[in-house]
């Protein structure tokens, strides 16, 4: 079983969890939570060669997931505008770049409805790209097509990338995904602090 | 607690385990995860949620974020 089923599982089993019983679990889920961004710093700490990978590729490696960035945050900010949600939120949301892993328990910790819409509004990221990056590519440059996936072009989105817009864009999604996950962690915290 | 600190924690420790101590996250970081959505879970579960209201605000969100990314990678990024 993917590791995604088993995060679709492990959510509904701790709604029904919540919704039916009064147990109280303390404050495990903080703990798990700073194991878990323990956890995602040792992984930056210890990958290397980026600096020498955006060498090679050029303004292209920085240039696009800075307008991941912008764009996202323009698209969170629309949305919460269309949809009455506080800025926060929505800009919070939106700086998860479809890691819903991370944005998910970040913004639950604050609010649990919220972290529970930051978790789906960045799965369903995740899968809209799966989706119709295929079909998107056909309109528009396969290599500004990368943005649609966010944070997860460096892995679940990249087979897909990989093998509609060949494997000479690998390289520049895995980069992009890459400098997006480095940035997300700090800039979710960031969103909800001065928000 | 902040963030921050466990975040700046692990990457210092990822930094000086770097070339020394070869390890494999993936199963620890699943298993925190699977444990951390339980737990989330369970937050969202003791509040009263509207189901359809929040499926329809993740999708445009998604599809914001999306459409937001696509529009300013096509106005600003040039080969």
């Amino acid at each position: 079983m993917s590791l995604l089923y088993l995060v679709l599982v492990s959510l509904v089993l701790g709604m029904l969890v919540g919704k039916t019983t009064s147990f109280d679990f303390g404050n495990f889920y903080e703990l798990m939570l700073y194991l878990l961004i323990f956890i995602i710093g040792v992984d930056i700490g210890k990958s290397k060669g980026l600096r020498e990978e955006l060498r090679k590729l050029g303004k292209m490696a920085l240039l696009l997931p800075v307008a991941t960035i912008i764009g996202s945050l323009i698209g969170g900010f629309l949305a919460s505008m269309l949809l009455g949600v506080s800025l926060k939120w929505g800009l919070g949301i939106a700086a998860g770049f479809g890691w819903y892993s991370l944005t998910g328990p970040l913004l639950a910790a604050y609010s649990p409805v919220y972290g529970v819409v930051g978790f789906l509004a960045n799965l369903t990221r995740e899968i809209l790209t799966i989706i119709f990056y295929p079909v998107a590519i056909k309109r528009i440059p396969k290599e500004v097509g990368i943005v649609m996936g966010g944070a997860t072009t460096m892995d679940t989105t990249l087979p897909i990338i990989a093998k509609f817009g060949g494997t000479e864009i690998t390289l520049l999604a895995f980069v992009h995904g890459f400098i997006l996950t480095a940035i997300a962690p700090f800039l979710i915290p960031l969103i909800l602090q001065f928000f | 607690m902040n963030i921050f600190i466990p975040l700046l924690a692990g990457i210092l420790t990822g930094y000086l385990l770097k070339n020394k101590v070869k390890i494999s996250i993936d199963k620890p970081m699943a298993v925190a995860l699977l444990l951390l959505i339980f737990f989330m879970g369970i937050e969202a579960g003791r509040v009263e949620i509207n189901a359809f209201k929040l499926l329809l605000y993740s999708i445009v969100f998604a599809s914001f974020t999306i459409l937001g990314s696509l529009f300013v990678a096509l106005l600003g990024v040039r080969r």
